[in-house]
């Protein structure tokens, strides 16, 4: 099924940073020559490749379904803003507080939770995300429904005037997910990644062989919980703000359907699902505005069109596009 | 002393509620493995067809009614056109364990769509069957209502039919005996993909009820479910899933503990306070109040 990876040897991953050099390089050079908004969008699919990652890294190597990713970006954003807004530190540092805090919350949660076989986990986390919206809304500090400001400032003005305040976002938003799609990569890769794979399968035998599978599950739920703190933060970094209204249960929603649409045990596969979860709502737009647009068709055909792109994923490619086409290849060339 | 008594009352009347939804996941969980998060959206849209016929009609109970038939439709419908493919399909690879979970998501968000698109996301206000203002004794008025006590009793009511549905009927039998082991049960000439059918729809039924109680309370949106299937999860998690009777207790356990919060303590903590206790439980009692060996299963 999993084919062996091997360790991380130094030339592989000196390979490895050059590809992501390269990318960032051309996604730099693409940012220069497409409009306003597809700048913003390029902003929201690099926080979206973050989200989806902490998925990938959770459910499809360790193999926990978390439904409140929405929530634990809700951590990072709040870490984040507070972190700016009250110790003025540059803006890296709010980042890496909000992995912290959100990692040692999920640490928390997940020694709770993720001891425990699935159900748990799962009917946890999205009571967390349903819940936690609500709770922010309750405490003064963290700013009630308006929420926080979460400003990381004027572009240097070394870029010259032409650089705007978006394509800023762009960048800062395309360098943290290089980075952490690098760092996860080579998690995944590692002894952790072939670990937590092996518990995957089966949980017994991984105990058999000398693993210590609830730690070790603990451990992928922390990890996650702190990439996807980054991604909210990152998120509060696009929209100027963290408020209770931008991580909401659709989007824990949105984020599974992402994941499990691109493939849920492929990091690359992150890139794409953040693509579609990009365009799902242009094209949502375009369809209502074409039905007539009412509030209706406004407010429940992304939502319409997520869950039907979600069950039919996980019935007929539940994991992935990637292995129905290998599948397809491996029967032909058997025959 | 009074206000004890009121908490009390009010906390079994929001736990009686929470009981149903939290035996509809139960009952679902122990024939399926699956923790049905669809069942908030399944009893949202029975509860709105049971809110049109309330409110076409003046009578609540029959909406009640329909609100119960098309839950239990909408729960057999599930079961048969969705999880059965869903199993044939989702048999192998790294998503086997994820994928009736997740599948379950989209379609709580299938039918929240469905919902929103046909009946709008205005607060829709249900003619309660009896009033929420509180009994008055002489002058003084406590905040328990006729609508609580009813609710107490129509929850009562369904609780009786389904333990004797389940103890005295046939069809309890080989519902209990397909959750307990289906193969055995198969081998003894159970039709357990149809006895599971059924299960699901009388989950689907019960909770409609929930959904139309919780209704006659606050504003029916197509999101104004969603902390029910919380509390009631929670309440299934402290009962520990697999006992309907833990389910109840748990609920009205849940529902009396976080009126306590609610009254003493402030509307702010409710949540906390019900997600603190399914921390806690998780911690301490992983296994539910109900456990009596080390057994588990799944």
């Amino acid at each position: 099924m999993a084919k062996v990876v091997g360790g991380n040897t130094g030339s592989k991953v000196r390979k490895k940073l050059a590809l992501f050099f390269l990318i960032g390089w051309i996604l730099l050079i693409i940012g220069d020559r497409v409009d306003e908004l597809r700048v913003y969008q390029g902003a929201q699919i690099a926080m979206y490749t973050i989200a989806l990652a902490s998925i990938v890294l959770l459910t499809g190597y360790s193999g926990q379904v978390s439904l409140g990713n929405g929530a634990m970006m809700a951590v990072g954003g709040y870490a984040a803003a507070l972190t700016l807004n009250n110790l003025q530190t540059p803006i890296w540092s709010a980042f890496m507080m909000a992995i912290l805090v959100a990692a040692l919350f999920g640490a928390f949660l997940g020694l709770a939770a993720a001891r425990l076989s699935g159900p748990y986990l799962a009917g946890t986390t999205l009571a967390l995300a349903v819940g936690l919206p609500a709770i922010a809304n309750q405490f003064s500090f963290l700013g009630g429904e308006p929420g926080l400001l979460f400003d990381v400032g004027f572009p240097p003005e070394r870029f010259g005037e032409d650089f705007t305040q978006y394509k800023w976002f762009f960048w800062i938003a395309t360098f943290i997910a290089l980075i952490a799609l690098f760092v996860t990569s080579n998690i995944l890769q590692s002894r952790f990644g072939r670990t937590w794979r092996a518990i995957r399968g089966n949980s017994l035998a991984a105990e058999l062989s000398g693993i210590n599978a609830s730690q070790l599950k603990v451990l992928a739920f922390s990890v996650s919980s702190g990439l996807a703190g980054l991604a909210g933060a990152v998120l509060a970094m696009t929209i100027s703000l963290v408020a209770p209204g931008a991580y909401t249960l659709a989007l824990s929603f949105a984020l599974v359907t992402g994941a499990v649409l691109a493939g849920i045990s492929s990091l690359p596969g992150v890139v794409l699902g953040g693509f579609i979860l990009v365009a799902i709502p242009e094209i949502a737009d375009a369809l209502a505005s074409s039905l007539g647009s009412e509030d209706k068709l406004n407010s429940y055909l992304p939502g319409l069109i997520v869950s039907v792109l979600l069950i039919l994923s996980v019935i007929y490619t539940p994991n992935g596009p990637g292995e129905n086409l290998r599948k397809h290849f491996h029967k032909k060339s058997a025959h | 002393m009074q206000k004890a008594l009121e908490t009390l009352l009010i906390g079994l009347s929001t736990g009686s509620i929470y009981a149903l939804m939290s035996l509809a996941l139960v009952l679902v969980w122990r024939s399926t493995r699956v923790i049905n998060f669809a069942q908030a959206g399944q009893a949202m849209f029975s509860t709105y067809i049971g809110f049109e016929i309330a409110t076409r009609s003046q009578i609540f109970w029959l909406g009640l009614l329909f609100a119960i038939v098309a839950g239990a439709l909408l729960g057999a419908g599930v079961d048969y056109f969705f999880m059965r493919v869903l199993f044939k399909h989702a048999n192998s690879g790294p998503a086997l364990v994820v994928a009736p979970v997740i599948a379950t998501l989209g379609l709580l968000g299938l039918i929240r769509s469905i919902v929103g698109l046909t009946w709008g996301g205005e607060f829709k206000s249900l003619t309660a069957p009896a009033s929420k203002n509180g009994f008055t004794f002489g002058e003084v008025t406590i905040p328990f209502s006729p609508l609580d006590s009813l609710t107490i009793i129509t929850v009562a009511v369904i609780l009786i039919i389904l333990a004797l549905l389940f103890q005295r009927t046939n069809l309890g039998l080989a519902l209990r005996a397909s959750a307990y082991s289906p193969e055995i049960a198969q081998l003894a000439g159970i039709r357990t993909a149809r006895t599971r059918t059924i299960g699901w729809a009388i989950a689907g039924g019960v909770g409609g009820v929930a959904g139309m109680l919780v209704t006659s309370y606050n504003f029916l949106t197509p999101y104004s479910l969603d902390l029910l299937l919380v509390f009631g999860f929670i309440a299934a998690v402290i009962g520990g899933l697999e006992s309907m009777v833990g389910a109840v207790i748990g609920a009205l356990v849940l529902g009396i503990g976080l009126t306590i919060i609610l009254n003493y303590v402030g509307t702010s903590l409710v949540f906390i306070g019900g997600f603190s206790v399914l921390l806690l439980v998780l911690l301490i009692k992983p296994d539910g109040i109900m456990a009596r060996g080390k057994v588990r299963r799944g």
